[in-house]
This record gives C-alpha cells, structure tokens and sequence, in this order.
C-alpha cells in the first residue's frame, strides 16, 4: 500500500511506524490509540455532520503511520494507492500520529488512469505536544472520477498541523477538513487550491474548533471557476468557551473566468468565547484589470496574461510541495486547464 | 442619574409573561378555522377577493412545517396566539396594571405621556391622526397617500390588489402565510411620480387597530422618482400579553425613486419577533435599510432587497443588540437580478450577559447581473464569555464579471483602549460605554435626531447593567 521506495529510503525514516491497516484494524491493537481518540469526539456536531455520510460504507484498509518522540523526518514520505482499486473504487483509511516533538511531510498524489474511479478517503491524524505533521494532498483524477473525502485532525499542546490541499481533478469532489484544536498553543495552517473547469463540481468543507487558549488558525482557500464548474466553499471557525486568546482567520479568494460558472461561499464564525479574534474575508471577482492592462502593454496577449496572474496567485502555496516532481507537474497541469 | 440606573437594572420584562395566566387558563384552546377567517373578514368588512386570499392563506399556513433552522420557537404558543386573532382575548385596558418598570422605561426614553399608553398597548387609541394633520394637508395636495392599511384596502383597492402580499407571498414560509390569514392594520404609502416627501412619515398608524401590532402589513408604493423615508416603530419597548409579530413589510421602489426604510425595534422580552421585510428596485432606484434590534425574546428578521433594474442600489446598516436572554438572528439578504446593479452591507452586533446575536446573511448574483458590486461588512463585539455571536454570510454568485467583497470581525473591547481612556481620568464604565457608543456610531448617525438620542439612552440602559 505504501510505496517500494519507501523500503529503499529507509535509512532516511529510522524508527518510524508504517503498518498496513486492515478492515479497519492495525496489527499491534496498542497503536489503536488514535482511533479511540476520534471516537471520544464523535458526538461533537460538526465532525458528526462529517463522519455520518461516510463511515458505513467506508473501506477498510489504508496505513497506519507513527513517527516516534523526537523524531523529525525531512524526506517527505509518499503515500501510494496505487494498489487500493477495487472494482473501480480507490479507498484509503490512513491514521497517523506524530508523537511529542517529531515531525513528519506527508505527500499524496490521487491519479488515476482513464478508467472511471470512485475515491473515498479518510485521514485521521492525532498531532502531540510540540509536533509537526504537513500533509500536501493533491488530488486529479479523471474527469470522469469522483472524489469523496474527509481529513481529520486533532491537535495537542502547541501541536501544528499544516495542510496543503490542492483539487484539480474528479468531476464530482466533496473533501471536508475538519480540525480540532485541543490545547493550548495548537495550531492549524490549511492551505488550499482548486481549479474548476469544465462541469467540475467541488464542494469544499473547512472547520477549525478552537478549545485551547492561544490556539491558532489560518485558513487560505484560493480558486479558479471557469466553463460551467461549480464550487461550494464552506468554512466554518469556531472559537469554543474558555478559548482565550484564540486567533483564528479563514480567506477566500475566487477568480470567476466565465459567465456559466456558479460559486457558492459561506464562510462562517461561531463564537463563545469574548477574548478572541476571528475574521474571515471573501472576494470574487475577475482577474484584476490593471494589471491585467498592464502586462498586456508589455506584449503579452490576453491569454498569456492571464495565464501569468492566476500562476502568481497560485505559486506560493504550489512552492511548499516539497518533491519538484510533483510540483512541476501540478504546475504544469494548472498551465493545461488555463488552455 | 443614580436613581434612575437602579430602575433600568432592575428591568424583569419576563413577568409579563405569566402576569395574566389565571385569566386565560380556563379559555377553551381553540385552533385556526376558515370559520373564524371569514368573521375577521366580514367584521373589516372586506371585499371577497381578500377574504378568499386569507382562506388560501390559512390553507397553506396549515400544511406548512415550521421552519427547523435558526431560533428555537418551540415555546411559542399558537393556540394562544389565534385566541387572540379571533377577539376572544381582551386586550388588557387599564393602564394602572402595565408594570411599574416599564412606565418607568418610557419615561427615562422621554416617551410623550400620550404616547406611553397605546405604546402599552392599554387605554385610549393614539389619534395619530391629529399629528398628521399639517403633514397631510401638505402632502394630499401632492397625491401622497399616507393612510392605516385597512382603509387604503377600501379606498384604494386596485393597488392594494396589485401589491398586496406580491413581493413576500403567503407560501414564503409559515409565518407568512400566518400574516396572510390574518393581517390586520399597518401602514399604507403611495408616493406618486416625483414627489419627494421630506419628512419622515412614521407608523404610529399600527396603534389603530386591535392586534395589529402583531400581523400589520406595510405597504409602500413609491412612483418613478419619487423620494420618501418611512419610520417603523420606535425605541419604547411595546408590551404586549400576545407574544408573536409576524408583520409583513412589501415596498416597491421604481425607475429612479429612493426610499429609505428605518426601523428600531425594541419589544418587550417575552416576544418573538418574525418579522418578514422585502423591497423590489427598478432602474436606478435606491432602497436603503436603517435597521436596530433590542428588544424581544427571538427575532428572526432578513430584510431582502431585490435588484431587479439596471442600476438598482441597495444599502443595509444594521445593529443588533443582544443581552440575557435573547436570541436575535438577524441579517440583510440582497439578489443582484439586474447588471450593474450595487450593494453595500454593513451589520454590527453587540452580545452581553449571555445572549446570542446572530448574523445571516445572504448575497444572491443572477447570471442576468453583470458589472455588479458588492460589500459585506460584519463588526461583532462582545462584552462578556457568557454571550454567543455567529456569522455565516451566504454568497451565491452566478456569473463572472462582478467584484465582490466581504470580510467579517469578531472581538472584545480592546484592553488598550481601556486603558488608554482611563488614564485620561474616564471610569471604567464610561469608557465602555464611551467604545460601545462608537461601535455604533455608523447606524446612529443614520438615523433622524430623536431617534439617535433614543438610541444613545437604549445603549446606556443596557451597558448600565453590565459593566462597572
């Protein structure tokens, strides 16, 4: 399930955990820690809303991953599902848990070939004391895919979870982020790009609990609709009682590039606590005339222009994938659909 | 000053809410019927295609299901309620019971003695007639209408017809089609062809009518380019033993007319207020919502502006105040329908001791509305970790040129500023109060002199409570 390279580097991740989870079970039953861990939060409303719709039919088998107190790993480590298809359908069912101190990069690359896939994915990911997990999770399946998945994060003591979420592919996606802030000084970082084209249709869910004082969040969503796409984006902060000095904030930023396009935002804040600061700010708009204008009095055609703008946009979350590979592809890809 | 805060803080509104108990206990709890719609009907003597509309009305109200989103209104007693649409109930009359907190109420908002009475919702009738004389001799000269909404139903019924229940129809939701069935009073305006009225004209005519402080319709009718700013309410609390408003506001803005529509809401704590409120805009017209909440128990309140001509303008300032025990869900929803039509929202709310101010919002832009602009701008301040606040502004955009924009706040009162203002020798208290009012600021300046000043008094009532 993960991949053969992973044996070859294996100098590089010494100590670090990989099993097989299967039907739903990890070999060693003391690494099930994580699970019980989200099971105890199950009858928090939002994460119910999340888990209901999937977790009966939801797949059994994917990776457990545990890097060791201490332990920080600089190569990323590439998750591969390549092997998961059955009967057209891509499930994975991940747990990972960074104990106190370690750090760990996380890639997964959803693709597929020209065969008609249904993806069904669930991250679940327990984040301790003074840990830090970056999960960069691209998804570009074939347009005649669809994807359904949910990420999952509980974060401990001045934890940081950092997500980096980029939807290119499928023609139906609906990927909710949900991430609990549990104590004090967490954080959650979640960074993310879609691009609608065609009848793509995206519905994008993204909520950050605060429990803990000082416990921060950023949310960063930035989309391209063109042709007929669709795009719902919800993001939902809440800031709970006794979360004291609490910093949350969500930005969206749409660029519509068509007049068939239908976007949808709602970007939430639900606040218990007074000693806090939450903001969200949305804009939607075209691709800014000036400097649109601009660049075109310096020789660039419309086109090309524009194919600049949207790139400058979308770069700096594109240059924290850490494999070139992967990123030059990505890259390359954006670059096709702006045509 | 000191005696007088002693009073305010000791404001229990919730007593009205048991006060007459033994009187009604023993009534019969009756339900809503086409029977009892035709008797409303035949006693405000109404013509058959009113009578008709009410019983369609009553049709829908009676399969649909209550709304299962935003305020809990589980506690609220519909049988009781219809008890008093048919009459049965007597209104209470006799203003030596209205308690002493709330005469106390309208005296420190300076509430002219004529006034607190049929505010009470006791005694005499307010012949608001009297006020309007010098008013309406000036405008009927015009062809300003300005009239209670049963009489324009029978002396201006073919635009009554026209109008009536066309903008927020009674299979909107169930308490529109409740309002439907049993609408009584409210104001009627019609402004013809370039006539700018430059007074404000104000809803006293509500008082008329028996229960229409609960389901009154407003209707407002203002021909091309024609201007008109239209007061609802005003900042006393209205008590009233009957705990449900549902009132209807329709205005329909033409080519180049501009109305300006203010409200300050302050009922009594034991009321639900769900109040439904939609304009439409032709060509270049302009809608502009003043709009303050205080009072009641729940409020459930969108005014809607519907851009439906070129040009079309909408503006919404709001404020919403919420203290111990209210829920107050509010919010400005606009439908861009037309291009180059424009929208500026601008909603600030206020949590203390324990309540929940809400802000929901919608912004709708049709595929017909290009070169459309919009701003969303949300401010929630809150005074203490007991209140609740929450935002969700829903954005549905459905073509690509249009420049949108939103952003959303939440916070406390900044320790800094505190403590900048009290080093120049300000209390504590005022200094809140002081960084409150300025939080405000922008509504009140919007609204006309008497009702900034209520405004002010309104805020310092509640603060007095809080802090310090």
């Amino acid at each position: 399930m993960y991949r053969k390279e992973y044996l070859e580097k294996k100098s590089m991740f010494d100590g670090l955990i990989v099993e097989n989870v299967i039907d739903g079970n990890v070999a060693e039953s003391k690494l099930n820690e994580i699970i019980e861990k989200f099971d105890a939060i199950e009858d928090n409303k939002e994460l119910k809303n999340i888990l209901e719709s999937k977790k009966q039919d939801f797949f059994k088998n994917g990776v457990f991953i545990k890097a060791p107190a201490g332990k920080k790993y600089e190569t990323p480590f590439e998750l591969n599902y390549d092997k998961n298809y059955d009967n057209n359908e891509l499930n994975d069912n991940n747990l990972i848990v960074a104990e106190a101190n370690s750090e760990l990069n996380l890639v997964v690359d959803y693709k597929n070939n020209d065969k008609e896939v249904v993806h069904k994915g669930l991250n679940r990911i327990l984040v301790k004391e003074n840990a830090v997990i970056n999960f960069i999770k691209v998804q570009r399946l074939n347009d005649k895919s669809q994807n359904y998945d949910a990420n999952l994060s509980i974060v401990e003591n001045s934890g940081k979870i950092n997500w980096i979420s980029i939807e290119l592919g499928a023609k139906e996606t609906t990927a909710s982020n949900f991430n609990l802030l549990e104590s004090e000084r967490s954080q959650a970082d979640i960074k993310t790009i879609y691009f609608g084209d065609g009848e793509r249709k995206l519905d994008l869910n993204y909520t950050v609990q605060h429990f803990g004082r000082h416990s921060k969040s950023d949310i960063e969503s930035r989309g391209v609709l063109k042709d007929k796409a669709q795009k719902v984006f919800r993001g939902n902060l809440h800031f709970k009682k006794e979360a004291k000095e609490a910093d949350g904030s969500e930005k969206e930023h749409v660029l519509l590039m068509d007049k068939t396009v239908e976007s949808d935002s709602i970007p939430a804040l639900f606040t218990e606590e007074d000693n806090v600061q939450g903001e969200h700010a949305v804009s939607a708009g075209q691709i800014d005339e000036n400097s649109l204008f601009y660049l075109m009095s310096r020789g660039f055609t419309e086109v090309e222009a524009k194919k600049l703008l949207v790139e400058a946009a979308f770069n700096p979350i594109f240059d924290q994938i850490p494999l070139n590979d992967l990123k030059g592809s990505v890259m390359n890809e954006v670059k096709r659909k702006l045509g | 000053m000191s005696e007088n805060q002693v009073d305010l803080n000791e404001i229990d509104r919730s007593i009205h809410d048991t006060k007459n108990d033994s009187d009604y206990s023993n009534r019969a709890k009756i339900g809503l019927t086409p029977k009892i719609i035709r008797e409303i009907s035949e006693e405000k003597n109404e013509p058959e295609w009113m009578t008709n509309f009410r019983l369609k009305a009553l049709d829908i109200y009676q399969n649909k299901p209550i709304p299962d989103w935003g305020a809990d209104i589980s506690d609220l007693d519909m049988d009781e309620i219809l008890t008093y649409i048919k009459g049965e109930g007597e209104i209470q009359n006799d203003w030596e019971e209205v308690p002493e907190d709330i005469k106390n109420t309208f005296d420190s908002l300076g509430i002219p003695e004529a006034e607190k009475e049929s505010l009470a919702g006791v005694g005499a009738q307010y012949d608001s007639e009297v006020v309007y004389q010098n008013l309406k001799e000036d405008l009927v000269e015009q062809g300003v209408i300005f009239m209670d909404m049963e009489r324009a139903l029978k002396e201006h019924e073919d635009i009554v017809k026209e109008h009536f229940m066309q903008l927020v129809p009674p299979n909107d939701h169930k308490f529109a089609a409740l309002h439907g069935a049993v609408w009584s009073g409210g104001s009627f305006v019609y402004v013809p062809k370039n006539v700018e009225v430059d007074i404000p004209l104000q809803s006293y005519f509500r008082l008329n009518a028996a229960g229409a402080g609960q389901f009154e319709h407003t209707l407002i009718i203002l021909e091309e380019g024609s201007k008109a700013h239209f007061i609802e309410g005003c900042s006393a609390p209205k008590y009233s033993v009957n705990n449900l408003h549902a009132g209807t506001v329709e205005l329909f803005v033409k080519e180049g007319a501009e109305l300006r529509y203010s409200t300050i809401e302050n009922w009594s704590k034991n009321m639900y207020n769900l109040n439904t409120k939609r304009a439409i805009v032709e060509k270049d017209g302009l809608i502009e919502w003043v709009s303050g909440s205080f009072g009641s128990k729940v409020s459930m309140l969108y005014p809607m502006s519907i851009l439906n001509g070129k040009g079309a303008r909408a503006e919404y300032t709001g404020i919403t105040f919420a203290a111990e025990d209210q829920y107050l869900d509010t919010g400005a929803k606009v439908v861009h329908a037309a291009p180059h039509t424009s929208s500026n929202i601008n909603a600030r709310s206020i949590a203390k001791g324990g309540g929940h101010a809400f802000y929901r919002g919608l912004l709708k832009v049709t595929d017909s509305a290009d070169h459309s602009k919009s701003t969303v701008s949300c401010e929630s301040l809150m005074l203490d970790n007991e209140s609740k606040s929450d935002t969700v502004p829903v954005m549905d955009l459905n073509t690509d040129d249009i420049d949108i924009g939103h952003e959303a706040k939440v916070g406390r009162i900044s320790e800094e500023a505190i403590f900048y203002l009290m080093s120049r020798g300000i209390s504590e208290e005022e200094a809140k109060a002081m960084i409150v009012r300025g939080f405000v600021e922008p509504i009140a300046k919007e609204l006309p002199l008497e009702y900034a000043v209520e405004l002010n008094n309104l805020i310092n009532m509640e603060l007095e409570g809080s802090i310090g």
